[in-house]
C-alpha cells in the first residue's frame, strides 16, 4: 500500500520584517516604505506594497530604489527584534505540535499530516473556509487540514497565510496565492503538484531561494524565453544540466513537483541576559558589559551546568539605529567565561554604532561541563621517572607499538597529513 | 617496530549537501554552523594534481569536524 503524500504546510507572513521594524507605527506599511541597508550594504530590505507600485522591490540599490519612489520611507534594519519575533512565532507553532522548519523569518514549513487526529477532534469539524484543489477528495480530510491550521493561527495570533500541498514548494508556492482567512489546499500527489505549480511563473524559485544559487535562476530562464515552471519541467533533463548545472537540476525538480524532505529544527531553549548601558556605550564599556552579560549567563539556573555551544550576541544601537546581531559558533563547547570573552570580544568591533542595549542569548546548549584538574602536579623530574616507568611497563604488556610520540615532519604543510607522523616514544 | 604512522589522514565520511554545495549533514549529524572554508591546491603541475575545498563544521552533537570535498574525484573526505 502506497504512503499518504505529505501534508507539508507552508506558514507565510507576509512582510514580517519590515512589520517588525515599523513596530507600532503601522501608517508606515501604507505609505511608501522600505528597510534601510543594513551597515556595509547598499541594498534596500523588504519593502511595502505601496512601493512595490513604484517598481521598488527588495534586494535594489538605494541609490535606484530613491530614484524609482522620492517619498520612500526608509525604517532603520532591526534584526535582533525579528529574530526575537521570529522565535516566538516557532515557539507558537511547535506548541500546537509540529515540527517545524524555518526557511527564513515569515516563512516555515511543517507536516501537518501527524497533527490531524490531534486536532481535528478538539478545533472543528466546522465548515471547510480553505479553497481545495486535488485531492483525495473527502471534505471529511479537507476538514481536519482546517482544524490544524485555525489552532496553527490561533497559536500565532497574526494575519498569516497558509498553503498545503504535498511538497514544501508546492506548499510555498500554495501560500503565495492564498489569501489571509482562505487557506489553499493540494492535497493530491506529486502529479498534482506538477499540474498546480506548471503555470506559475519560475520567479517563485527565488521565494524558496533565499542567497542561495538558485536564486540568480529565474533571471537567467527568463532570458531564454522560459517564464513559467511547466515550461521548465518540459525541458530536457541533460539540456537543463549542461546549462545550468546542479541549481538547474534542483530547479527542474522542484517543477515537476519534487524536493528535498523537510529537516524540522530541534526545539530550543530561550535563556538570554540584556543588559541596558546608562549612557550609549562602546569599546572597554562594551567589553565590560559582555563580561557581566557573560557572567549573568553562566549564572543562570536554567544552564543546569551546561556548556555553551552557540550565542548570539545583539545590540540596540543609539537614536533609533536599529538593531546589530551577530552568532557566534564556538570551537569547542565553553563554560569557561575567559575563553567565552576571548571569542566574543572582537566581535564588539563590528559593532556599526554606539549600543544602548547589549544582549547575550544561549542558542544551543553543549554537554554539561567538568572541571579539569591538572593530571599531575609533581616536580618535573618525578613526572618524568614516572612516565619513563609507565612506557616501559605498557610496552612490555603491549608490544612496542603502545607508546609513540608525535613527531612533526613538515608542520607548515598545507595538507595536514602531511605535517606529522607517530614515531617510537623515548625519554 | 613497524614504519612511521602518518597522523591526520582523511577518512571517507558521509556528507549530505544544500543546494548551494555547503554540507548540511556530516555523517548523519545536522550542522549546526559552519566556521570557515578554504580552497587547497597542489601538485597542479603533475599527473595528479590535488584539489580540494575544506570546510570547518560544528555539527550538532558539539563536534568541531574538519571535512573536504575532493574536486577531482567527487569525493568527500573527514580529516579531524
Amino acid at each position: 500500500m502506497a504512503a499518504a503524500p505529505k501534508l507539508i504546510t507552508c506558514v507565510l507572513l507576509p512582510r514580517f520584517e519590515l512589520v517588525v521594524a515599523a513596530g507600532g507605527r503601522t501608517e508606515l506599511l501604507g505609505v511608501p516604505a522600505a528597510i534601510a541597508p543594513e551597515p556595509g550594504s547598499q541594498q534596500v530590505g523588504a519593502v511595502s506594497a505601496t512601493a512595490e507600485a513604484f517598481g521598488v522591490s527588495a534586494g535594489m540599490r538605494l541609490g535606484e530604489a530613491l530614484a524609482r519612489c522620492q517619498r520612500l520611507t526608509l525604517i532603520p534594519p532591526d534584526p535582533a527584534g525579528v529574530e526575537e519575533r521570529w522565535e516566538q512565532m516557532l515557539i507558537a507553532l511547535e506548541s500546537i505540535g509540529a515540527a517545524v522548519e524555518p526557511l527564513r523569518p515569515g516563512l516555515a514549513c511543517f507536516d501537518a499530516r501527524g497533527l490531524l487526529r490531534l486536532h481535528a477532534g478538539t478545533a472543528g469539524r466546522g465548515q471547510a473556509t480553505g479553497r481545495g484543489l486535488g485531492l483525495a477528495g473527502s471534505a471529511l480530510a479537507d476538514q481536519e487540514i482546517e482544524a490544524v491550521l485555525t489552532a496553527a493561527r490561533r497559536a500565532l495570533g497574526a494575519p498569516v497565510r497558509f498553503g498545503v500541498a504535498p511538497t514544501r514548494f508546492a506548499a510555498l508556492a500554495a501560500a503565495t496565492g492564498a489569501r489571509a482567512r482562505q487557506p489553499l489546499l493540494l492535497t493530491g500527489d506529486a502529479r498534482q503538484a506538477r499540474e498546480f505549480l506548471a503555470p506559475m511563473p519560475v520567479e517563485l524559485l527565488r521565494d524558496v531561494a533565499g542567497d542561495g544559487e538558485l536564486a540568480a535562476l529565474p533571471e537567467a530562464l527568463e532570458r531564454l524565453g522560459i517564464g513559467t515552471l511547466g515550461e521548465l519541467a518540459a525541458l530536457p533533463r541533460a539540456a537543463v544540466a549542461d546549462r545550468f548545472g546542479r541549481s538547474g537540476l534542483h530547479a527542474q525538480k522542484l517543477a515537476l513537483g519534487g524536493d528535498l524532505p523537510l529537516r524540522p529544527r530541534e526545539a530550543g531553549e530561550v535563556v538570554r541576559e540584556t543588559l541596558e548601558l546608562p549612557e550609549s556605550s562602546s569599546g572597554q564599556q562594551l567589553e565590560r558589559a559582555l563580561e557581566l552579560l557573560i557572567d549573568r549567563l553562566l549564572a543562570r539556573r536554567e544552564r543546569r551546568g551546561r556548556t555553551l555551544r552557540a550565542v548570539v550576541l545583539s545590540a540596540v544601537l543609539v537614536e533609533r539605529g536599529g538593531t546589530w546581531r551577530q552568532r557566534m559558533s564556538f570551537r569547542e563547547s565553553l563554560s569557561d567565561p575567559l575563553r567565552m570573552r576571548l571569542a566574543l570580544t572582537p566581535r564588539l568591533q563590528l559593532l556599526p554604532a554606539p549600543a544602548q542595549t547589549l544582549g547575550l542569548a544561549v542558542e544551543r546548549f553543549g554537554p554539561p561541563t567538568s572541571d579539569q584538574q591538572a593530571l599531575l602536579e609533581e616536580p618535573a623530574r618525578a613526572r618524568a621517572a614516572r612516565l619513563r616507568e609507565a612506557v616501559r611497563q605498557v610496552r612490555a604488556g603491549a608490544g612496542p607499538d603502545a607508546a609513540l610520540r608525535v613527531l612533526q615532519i613538515d608542520p607548515r604543510s598545507r595538507f595536514p597529513e602531511r605535517r606529522s607522523v607517530l614515531t617510537p616514544f623515548e625519554r | 617496530m613497524t614504519g612511521a604512522r602518518r597522523l591526520a589522514v582523511p577518512r571517507q565520511t558521509r556528507v549530505a549537501t544544500d543546494a548551494d554545495g555547503q554540507p548540511c549533514a556530516v555523517d548523519g549529524q545536522a550542522v549546526d554552523g559552519i566556521r570557515e572554508t578554504w580552497l587547497l591546491e597542489d601538485r597542479w603541475w603533475t599527473e595528479q594534481p590535488l584539489r580540494r575545498r575544506y570546510w570547518e563544521v560544528v555539527t550538532t552533537s558539539g563536534r568541531d569536524q574538519v571535512v573536504f570535498h575532493d574536486l577531482i574525484a567527487g569525493d568527500w573526505w573527514c580529516q579531524r
